[in-house]
């Protein structure tokens, strides 16, 4: 038992170092200088940004990973493993490098054209929210796996045993039994999009009031060596993203049995 | 009627042989067999979940390959039940007949007679996790029927009950399986289960169907060594045909005192008969060993064995173990306390008389193999009644 109560110490050191790292925003910040760039238009604008940027890629993400997911779940078909092992890529390969294989893309024949017909990418608020996409496509496939995996099979086979078609089987059992799961992996891949550096640098640029959302924000503010405004856009985007993730935790949680 | 012509499927490394049974409208065919015989695949693959590698599957005559789990029209109630967690009990057992969008007022009151008969009325707002093991099971079973599937299949139902729920639900099943007159396919290794509720069995030994037929048939007569074993039977002693009889057959088996005749009928049904020189393995039932002494003689045609006897309690009834002195012949005896108390037993173990009758041996071609068993298999056609 002593043994096992040893392992203490080094849950609390993980609290220490994150919460020195905070707590030592606290001797730069000062309340004045929060108030007034939070009043800033330009603030706002990456605030709307990342808010807008990071809500689409999530809904876009989750379009096509719970489907993904619950094929990788519940069939076995060629190509599955690749798919899995395909699903690690973006946490393999560093943002930066995600970044510039996109903008590598889209200066090859398909992806120019595509940026000729369909849509502009680099350098815009569509490339943002395509570095965002790419990025926590991954995340959110794997996710919604576990999630649909803790769904017994079972289930599914007597729920058709009784007549009902396998749409109605994911809408009346799937979803609704894997609901938390789904739930907690779309504020996760939000919070994750919401700070995405790496890969937006690299196709949207750090184009003012055009692609600079928070992460971008405080790459500019620090490289002109305002702290202050760093630090300010810091909590931020600290406030936003652990409110996320509260919400993720308070949706994972198990509930209650009488 | 239920008809399985030769299915067979893999699973894995694990291969079904070809099944063959029928199980006509009304009745219940259980699938006997020791975990990993093959029981739960054999009812995901008609159920459609397995694909077969061979064989097909006919409900009412009609094949049944091409259709979905959800056009077949057979219920299922799975060994761990299955239900909905997130729904109420009422949700639960209308969940079919929303899902196919047919909740007619004949079908209500059908619904509405399940739940009456089951008990389960006051539990309707409840949720699953709130229930008994046995509420639960009652529960699975009225949403199995609700939709009024052509035939039902059972997973091993109650394996998750304590032996006096088991019974009691074990005789609801039977009084619901009479009144509506449900065709069941049931899945199960308890032998007390399969005899309760089925009219058919089949017994599964390692994928392969090693026998089939009416119940009493093959608890009576098992076609081989592995199907006796599962079915408990323990008291097997090695002999060999000697010649054919008008009567049947002789046999020379020298643990029993050398040689016994033998009539057809105490073979499996549809066993080859034996030829001379074949080996056998001749059995009895434990209920069917007699206990004897000076006040309870033999009698003249039965064989007497004799030697000290380890005894263990089954309840109301005695384990008898004895081991023949002369031949070391091990025979286990199952008998009612009370007789035992006649012969002194328990209290006197030290030498106990063992009368075998003959005429109540069973015979089983000595395979070593239980695959070798396959060739024994009865087929009933059943068409008219269990």
């Amino acid at each position: 038992m002593s043994g096992h109560r040893a392992t203490v110490p080094a849950a609390l050191a993980v609290l220490a170092l994150y919460g020195s790292l905070l707590a030592s925003l606290a001797w730069v910040v000062e309340p004045a200088m929060l108030g007034a760039l939070l009043g800033s238009g330009r603030v706002w604008f990456s605030l709307r940004l990342s808010l807008y940027a990071a809500t689409v890629a999530t809904a876009l993400a989750l379009l096509l990973a719970v489907p993904a997911a619950y094929a990788l779940s519940r069939h076995r078909f060629r190509g599955r493993q690749l798919v899995e092992a395909m699903l690690e890529f973006p946490l393999i390969v560093s943002p930066a490098a995600l970044g510039a294989i996109l903008l590598i893309f889209f200066s090859q024949p398909l992806g120019l054209w595509l940026q000729e017909h369909v849509t502009r990418v680099v350098f815009t608020a569509t490339g943002v929210v395509l570095a965002q996409f790419v990025t926590i496509l991954g995340v959110a496939v794997r996710m919604l796996k576990v999630a649909f995996d803790q769904v017994p099979v079972e289930l599914e086979t007597v729920a058709r045993s009784l007549g009902a078609e396998p749409r109605h089987v994911f809408r009346t059992v799937t979803l609704p039994l894997a609901r938390r799961g789904l739930v907690a992996a779309g504020v996760l891949a939000w919070a994750k999009a919401l700070g995405e550096f790496g890969a937006t640098l690299m196709v949207a640029g750090t184009m003012a009031l055009r692609t600079e959302t928070l992460p971008i924000a405080i790459h500019l503010r620090l490289a002109s060596a305002d702290v202050e405004g760093t630090v300010a856009l810091i909590l931020l985007l600290v406030g936003l993203g652990l409110g996320a993730l509260a919400l993720a935790r308070l949706l994972l949680r198990e509930p209650d049995h009488a | 009627m239920l008809e399985l012509l030769g299915v067979a499927t893999q699973a894995g490394d694990f291969r079904l042989e070809e099944i063959r049974l029928q199980v006509a409208a009304g009745c219940c065919h259980a699938v006997l067999g020791p975990s990993g015989s093959g029981k739960s695949l054999l009812l995901r693959t008609v159920l459609g979940v397995q694909a077969p590698t061979a064989g097909r599957v006919r409900l009412e005559g009609r094949d049944l390959a091409a259709l979905p789990v959800e056009r077949r029209g057979l219920g299922y109630v799975p060994q761990h039940l299955a239900l909905f967690p997130h729904l109420t009990l009422r949700q639960n057992v209308e969940f079919g007949l929303r899902a196919q969008g047919r909740v007619r007022r004949g079908d209500q009151e059908y619904l509405d007679s399940l739940v009456e008969a089951t008990g389960i009325g006051p539990l309707l707002d409840r949720r699953p996790d709130t229930l008994s093991g046995g509420e639960r099971q009652r529960a699975a079973l009225v949403r199995a029927l609700a939709p009024r599937p052509r035939a039902i299949l059972l997973d091993e139902p109650f394996a998750a009950l304590d032996t006096s729920l088991r019974r009691e639900l074990g005789l609801l099943l039977l009084e619901l399986r009479r009144r509506e007159g449900l065709t069941v396919l049931l899945v199960t290794h308890d032998l007390d289960e399969a005899y309760l509720l089925s009219d058919q069995v089949s017994v599964l030994v390692a994928g392969v169907q090693a026998q089939s037929g009416e119940k009493a048939a093959v608890f009576q007569r098992p076609a081989s060594l592995a199907v006796a074993r599962f079915l408990g039977l323990r008291n097997h002693v090695e002999a060999r045909v000697l010649k054919l009889t008008p009567e049947g057959f002789a046999v020379d088996c020298p643990a029993l005192g050398g040689r016994l005749l033998l009539g057809p009928g105490q073979g499996s049904a549809g066993a080859p008969a034996p030829a001379p020189g074949d080996a056998l393995w001749l059995g009895i039932r434990p209920e069917w060993v007699a206990l004897r002494d000076e006040a309870h003689p033999a009698r003249p045609d039965e064989r007497l064995l004799e030697g000290p006897a380890q005894i263990a309690e089954l309840g109301s009834d005695l384990l008898v173990r004895v081991r023949d002195a002369a031949s070391g012949l091990r025979l286990d005896v199952v008998v009612p306390r009370r007789q035992a108390r006649r012969f002194g037993l328990p209290e006197h173990p030290e030498r106990v008389r063992l009368g075998v009758d003959p005429r109540l041996l069973y015979w089983m071609p000595a395979e070593k193999d239980p695959r070798e068993s396959v060739g024994t298999t009865e087929i009933h056609e059943n068409k008219a009644s269990c």
